[in-house]
Parts: structure tokens; sequence; C-alpha cells
């Protein structure tokens, strides 16, 4: 439920003191539980707003935000008093365009009360209890929240997101190292019994620890750690990067970088996303966008700021998100990959691990945060990291890391699998098999 | 306020209630290179509710006022359907009932300087790493977070406290011949705007060492032994034990709770860890958490044996220990969780020659690039780092990040440095964003790290 009439209001009061004025406004209802080792343990819900405003003056850009819009007139005052910072504001926001209808929507997440999330939740906790002894751990959470942005060039829209996800876990005995997997949708569904299936069959394949001898070696990341390398990509290819003149990139657009069966995408625009979107936190309408093609460095990603700063046209990925978190309002829109993907490949996940002589498997990491993201050096803790020998997995590695820079191993991509799986930090990811890599373990 | 935060859950039908409304206020200056970026100081507001009935406990956060009803009856939906559900039943820890109203001890209070003033500083700042010719860029943001936290609980309790935490941080890059090195900087505190000024030889140096990182080596990746400096050894302690000694990570995993009982021992006879959020002066400061619960400094590990353990009022009574006032929120979008606040070990007696000499051949690493802990692994990174080579510190390494595993790595420390170190800023990631999690301590000696090198 959009609360329009305070958005019109400040945007009024806005406007009035500035060239150019624009609201961005959100409201999340949400719900979530968690079933630890086969009991629920916590359930919260909430229901958060938000309203940030910018204003540009003389090319000048002014900001505030509030999260309970009791006085608007203070709210513009503050953007207003921000001013003194005399930020540059080469850009314009967007008058408004056509976008496609909405996808629709089933309405059954919007409806999910305490009780459903438990009884997905119990039916996945169930159907894993059955087939392993490590202790399965469970959370769900649905939340459906509305964003709209309305400016003083006429633009006036609103996206409608209800999304659920399960999340599951599958310690291994005396840890909190497991297997995981999560399952996203728009509607009220079961986790799917072949991803079920499947997390069974790699935890018991990781049950005995190995010790192994570092050195090169292949090694294949995973969904769920491919943004290990995706931080390090996307920080390159950000127009922030660019315009710092810190990029890795700088100079090498439409030269190939990267193997050429690597090709990274972002697309908002694909409806059987549970977060599609057709415009971004700064009304920019968005549209699948190739950062890399092939192994060759198409296009940067930009908001509306860097954009005009570059001499370029915005990409439609200027988004209020941080790595950390955040509260939505309070960060300014800054380039990010909202949905990224990765073109599959043609291998399945079995003939990649057959083809593998002696090589490491990373399902999950430590410390990818850690390090000189810019320069795209990346130096992870295994948590678990599968052993492989003669194609065969052998178990999960004690005290293992891998590390490189991402601009060097991924000029040896020896496969990518055929299958797109949700990752556990968003987006679709196929596994890559990477050639010598370097791996430490005690 | 108190009056009316216990008005509105005066008729809750629970066997507990209680309710939580802050203010925060945030003021931000923000450079990239010599550009603001942003300039602002804004305000935000909501409550959390909790409420615990017939042991199911459970609760909801809202932004809005006329939102609270709702969140009452969310908060009692999501108990009663634990309790159904066969779900975990909480107890909570009897603890003294408070009536307190607490203002920050504030040097200069950070609230009352113009922003003129608080861009001019962070400006000169900036300017002093960016004058360096290897810079390339900076990030420096100035950031005042100003929580004004009213809690008042269905057993009397009513608290109002304010923290104010103040900080300069950011990151100066150097860059050569296409390679990019960054190195962190933090000034700040709890106890006022005084920590931040005439701190320009910081900056000096923070650029002085991004520009020493561009002729620096990679680390090879490989087992070392190692010196962590102060900087670092907080990392360390707050990433390979203080998240365990949080007890709601452990609380449901019966697997690594029978390995962490009270007296289990876990280091060597070198390691005492204590959390003390009480000394004043540090980030990481607070009198009462936000369950109204008076912090108390607890000794973690005491010569290597584990003798305490950081809780909530629920997480207390499930472990049948004492409350530690540990629960805290990062603000009113959240409900409080286990925290560890001001981590360190406690000094010995070693000097950084006596610990370097001990070392022999190994590796001089220092300050924090952050780090992470899943269960007993975890792992962190230096900003930087030497050689050593016969306990004579050799060249300059970078790219190193460190993986361990809780029980194994207590019993390698060998020896700890006679200095003590508190960090000036916090930032832990434990679901939501602690900016308290100080952490800090001596210089530590520990035998057969992991590292990952490039």
């Amino acid at each position: 439920m959009t609360d329009k009439t305070g958005m019109r209001k400040l945007l009024d009061l806005a406007a009035d003191k500035s060239d150019q004025a624009e609201v961005f406004h959100y409201r999340s209802d949400y719900g979530s539980l968690s079933v630890r080792n086969g009991r629920v343990t916590d359930m919260s819900a909430g229901i958060q707003t938000g309203y940030a405003l910018r204003i540009i003056k003389n090319g000048k850009l002014g900001t505030a935000y509030t999260k309970n819009l009791l006085d608007p007139r203070k709210v513009a005052e503050n953007a207003g008093i921000s001013m003194k910072g005399h930020v540059e504001a080469g850009f314009s926001f967007p008058s408004p365009c056509d976008l496609p209808p909405p996808p629709s929507m089933d309405g059954t997440v919007a409806s999910m009360g305490f009780d459903d999330l438990y009884s997905y939740s119990d039916k996945a906790y169930e159907y894993l209890s059955d087939r392993v002894e490590g202790q399965v751990d469970i959370a769900a959470e649905r939340s459906v929240t509305d964003v709209s942005i309305m400016n003083s060039n006429g633009l006036d829209v609103t996206r409608h997101s209800p999304v659920m996800y399960l999340f599951a876990s599958v310690l291994f005995p005396n840890t909190e190292t497991a297997v995981r997997k999560i399952y996203r949708s728009s509607s009220a569904s079961e986790f799917p019994g072949e991803d079920l299936e499947e997390m069974a069959e790699l935890y018991r394949a990781g049950l005995p620890e190995v010790e192994v001898h570092g050195g090169r070696m292949q090694v294949m990341f995973t969904q769920d750690t491919m943004f290990t390398l995706l931080w390090r990509l996307s920080a390159g290819a950000s127009g922030m990067a660019f315009h710092s003149g810190i990029s890795p990139l700088l100079k090498k657009r439409g030269k190939k970088v990267l193997s050429e069966k690597f090709t990274l995408y972002d697309d908002p625009t694909d409806t059987s996303r549970p977060e599609a979107s057709f415009f971004d936190d700064e009304g920019v309408k968005t549209r699948k966008h190739v950062v890399f093609r092939n192994g060759i460095f198409e296009n940067l990603i930009l908001n509306l700021d860097y954009a005009a700063r570059l001499g370029e046209e915005p990409t439609g990925n200027g988004y209020r998100e941080s790595m950390w978190g955040g509260e939505t309002v309070a960060i300014q829109p800054a380039p990010l990959l909202k949905t990224p993907g990765i073109a599959p490949g043609k291998a399945s996940f079995r003939d990649m691990v057959s083809g593998m002589d002696r090589g490491v498997i990373v399902m999950g990491v430590l410390g990818a945060h850690s390090g000189n993201i810019n320069n795209g050096d990346f130096s992870v803790g295994l948590n678990p990291g599968y052993y492989v020998e003669n194609g065969k997995i052998k178990g999960r590695i004690k005290d293992g890391m891998v590390a490189g820079n991402v601009y060097e191993v991924l000029r040896n991509v020896v496969a990518v699998e055929d299958e797109l799986h949700d990752s556990l930090t968003g987006g679709r990811f196929p596994a890559i098999l990477l050639e010598d890599v370097s791996v430490s373990a005690r | 306020m108190l009056g009316r935060l216990e008005s509105m859950i005066r008729e809750v039908d629970a066997d507990f209630v209680d309710i939580r409304y802050e203010i925060k206020t945030e003021t931000v200056v923000s450079f990239v290179g010599r550009e603001i970026k942003s300039v602002g100081s804004n305000t935000t507001d909501g409550f959390v509710v909790r409420v615990l009935r017939e042991g199911g406990f459970s609760s909801a956060t809202v932004t809005r006022e006329e939102d609270v009803p709702a969140s009452i009856r969310l908060a009692l939906e999501g108990a009663d359907t634990i309790r159904k559900t066969g779900g975990k039943r909480v107890t909570l820890a009897d603890v003294p009932v408070v009536e307190d109203v607490v203002k920050p001890p504030l040097d200069i209070d950070p609230r009352e300087v113009e922003i003129d003033e608080k861009i001019r500083l962070t400006e000169k700042y900036n300017e002093i790493m960016l004058d360096r010719p290897e810079t390339v860029t900076t990030r420096l943001t100035y950031r005042e977070v100003a929580r004004d936290k009213h809690y008042v609980n269905s057993q009397g309790t009513a608290v109002s406290e304010v923290l104010v935490t103040t900080n300069i941080l950011g990151e100066v890059i150097a860059g050569k011949d296409g390679v990019s090195q960054n190195v962190r900087v933090a000034i700040g505190g709890a106890d006022g705007f005084r920590k931040l000024l005439d701190r320009e030889e910081l900056f000096h140096e923070r650029s002085g060492i991004a520009a020493g990182l561009l002729d620096a080596r990679s680390v090879k990746g490989g087992t070392y032994d190692v010196v962590l400096n102060p900087g670092l050894a907080g990392v360390f302690t707050h990433e390979a034990f203080g998240h365990f000694s949080e007890a709601d990570i452990i609380e449901d995993n019966p697997g690594l709770r029978n390995k962490m009982v009270l007296g289990a021992e876990l280091g060597s006879r070198e390691v005492t860890i204590v959390a003390d959020s009480t000394l004043p002066g540090q980030v990481g400061y607070y009198k009462y958490d936000d369950e109204g619960v008076l912090v108390k400094p607890v000794t973690l590990m005491n010569e290597g044996v584990l003798t305490g353990r950081l809780h909530s009022r629920a997480t207390a009574a499930g472990f049948g220990e004492p409350p530690t006032g540990h629960a805290v929120a990062e603000d009113m979008r959240f409900e409080p969780i286990v925290r560890m606040g001001t981590i360190f070990i406690k000094p010995g007696g070693h000097t950084l020659e006596e610990l370097l000499r001990k070392l022999g051949d190994g590796l001089y690493l220092l300050d924090g690039k952050g780090g992470q802990t899943s269960g007993e692994n975890f792992t962190f990174g230096a900003q930087y780092g030497f050689i050593v080579e016969g306990g004579k510190v050799g060249p300059m390494i970078r790219d190193v990040n460190i993986m361990g595993n809780l029980f194994t790595t207590l019993k390698s420390i060998e020896a700890v440095g006679n200095e003590m170190v508190l960090s000036e800023s916090g930032g832990c990631g434990k679901g939501q964003i602690n900016i308290k999690s100080a952490l800090g301590g001596p210089s530590v000696l520990i035998r057969e790290m992991v590292v990952g090198g490039a």
C-alpha cells in the first residue's frame, strides 16, 4: 500500500524550492521463521516504510530521508541544508516512459501467515531429515514490498514485489559448516524435491573430512560462491571505479579480457525471477544488460550520476542497496547488478566433476569481502570445499583456502555448467570450472 | 515517552511484553576523491515489540505508531504458532527492575558541532591522503549516529539511553601500472568529538602504507607462524572466538554446545579473553542493552579455560547462566540479538621485539581488513605485513588472508604482548550491523596458521 498522498505532498514542497525533485518511497511487510534442529526457534514480523528525497538546484544535489513522514516540510528543509555540501549533480531525473505491464501475481505470498511459513518449512525439514543424519535447519520468509518513485518531470511508477524464500541447511557433525540451498518464488510454493535430493547427495559426499596438500589445481565455483568473483568483476565494471580511475578494466572496453566461455549480464526484466523490475531505484527503465560477452568487456554498470560524469547513458543499475544491508532510504543510489546472471555452458555438473583429475569444489566461502576487491584479488576460506581426485569427490577439506585474481582465473575457464541455479546472494548462475588456481591447506 | 510506551503494552495478554522506541539521527559527510558525494543529517524512528506467551517468544517491528497494535498482534500470532507447533519454549532470566535515564558522557557533543566544521575536518584529512603522489583516490566519510532509545517492559523496567557514536572512516587507494592497493583508516569513538581532532599524523601514515603496498610482494599460500599486531589480534579474537562466545550462535546446535561447555580447555595458558563494554572512552561503551539489562564485564576465557558466555535474557535462562547485558540491536528495525561488544585478549608480558624473536621465521601481520565466522571456522584479512627471518622484520607483503578453526587455533597461541590498543570503530555484520563492536588487545604469536596468499 503505497503512500502516494504523502509522496505527492513532499514532492510539491521540494519542487517549489528546486529545479528538479524526486521522491522514493517503499513499504515492506514481512514475516520470517527459523527451524533449528527440528523446532521453531524464532518468528518475527515487520511493517517498515521509508521516504527519500533528492533535489537538484543550480546543478547541485540535496538529499534527505525519513522512515516516518510525520513532517514533510522538515524533510524538504533537510534536503535544502544538505546542499551546503555543493554535491555536483550533472544529471536530470528521468521523464516518464512506456513500461511493460507488471507481471501477474497470484496473491498467494501476500496472504501467507506464520502457519503457512511453518508448513512449507516443515515439509522441507521432513524431506531432508528422512534422507540425512545431519542437523537440518530451515529459514523461511515472506515479504511484500512496494516501491514507488515520483519526480518533478512527471515520472510516477510503482513496483509490487511479493517474494517468499525457503533456505535449507544440512550441518556436518558438530559444526556449523553445511550444505545449503535456497528456493525463491513469487508464489507460495514448496521447496522443489529435486533440489532437496541434490542437497542430500552432496551432503553425503562431503561427510568424510580430508586433509590435502595445497598447490595449483582445478577449482570449481558453484552458484553459491560465485559472488566471490562477481563482487570483484562488478566493482571493476562500475562507473564509480571508472570515474575514480581505479578499475583494472580502464581502456579495456571492447577487448577480450576473460575466457570466451564467460558471459555476465543483469536482467531485471526476466519475469520468471521474483526480483524482476522494469525500473531501477532512480526510475530508469531497465533492460537486459550484458557486461561481459564471451569474455569481451562490453558495458559499464551505471546509475544516473556516473553515467553523466562519464558521458554515457544510464544502464538502469542505480539501486539503494549496499553489500552490508542498511536502511534503504539512507543509501544513495549506486551502480549495482541487482539481478545478475551468467550464461550457461554445455557441461553437466556430474560431467564437470568426473572430468577433474585433482581439484576443489568451492561450496561455501568465508571472507569474500576481505582483500583487495578493486584489484580483483580474492583469498577465501573453504566452508566447505570438496576435494576431488580422479573424478570422484573424496570429502570436505579441513582448513583450506583458494586465492587468485579474478581477471587471471577467469581467463582459464575449463567448463561452464549447462544449468542455472538460484544463489544464496541473489542471481542465477551455473557452476564454473577453472584451471590452475592456488589452493592452500593445512 | 516511557509513559506512552507503557500504555501501549499495558493491556497485552502475554506472560511478558516489551517495547522499544528509538529515534536515530545520522549525520554523514562523504567524500570520494576530492568530490563531496553526500552531506546530510536525517532522523528515522520506529518501534520493536516482543511478546512471550506460554513459552513462545516472538517479535515485530514497525515504523509508525498507528501500526503498534498490529505489531503486537503479529508478535502474539508468532508466539502462538511457536507454541502450537511444539517449537522452542523460552523463559527469561530474572534481572533487576530498573528505572533510569542515561545521557552519554561526551567531551564535545558532536550534535552541537556545525555541519560546516564536520565538512572542513573531513576534507582536511582527505586532502592529506590525496596529496601523496601515489594516491589515486580516497573514500572518506564522517558518520555520526545518535540512538535515542526508550525501553519499557511489563515487569516494570523503564530505561532511556542515548548513545552517540562518531567516526571518520574510509580508505585510501594507491595505484601504479594498473595495480591498486587500498588501506583502511578509522578514527572516533563514543565519547565525543575530541577524538576526531588533531589526527593528521594517522592519515599521513595510512596513505604511506598504501603507497608502500604497491611495491610489496604477494605472500605465497601456505602454513606460517605469525605475529599479529593489536589491530589484527582484535579481529582474530572477535572472529576466532568472540562469535562462539555469543550464546545464540551455539544454543540450537547440540554438537557445538557440547564442545563449548564452561570449563572446557580450548586455548593455551597464555590466553585470557574479556568482553567489557563498560570500559569508558571506547567505541563499544553502553550502559544498558536493548532489553534494559545492565551490561557487565565477562571473562570469557581464563588461561585457556572457557569461563563465561555472552547472553540475552532468553539465552541466559536457556543455558542456566547469569545474564550479561549483551542483547543489542542495530536500530529500531531489529529485535536485539547477542552481540559481543568490546572484546580483547588480556595483555601478557612480552614486548613486540620478544614476540618477533620467538617467532623466528614467519610473518608479522598488521591491521584488520575484515573477517568472517561460521561456527568454529573463521577467516580474517591483514591490511599489510612483513616477512620475518631470524626475528628480523624484512620486506613488506600484501594479499594476506588467514583461515583457522577455533578448536585448534586458540591452543596455538604461544605468547601474548604487553601493550593494549582498542579499535576506534566497529562494524560487525552478524545479520545486523553493530557499529559498537570494538576490539583490540595486545600483539600475539600464533603457530601454524593457514594463509591464502595470491
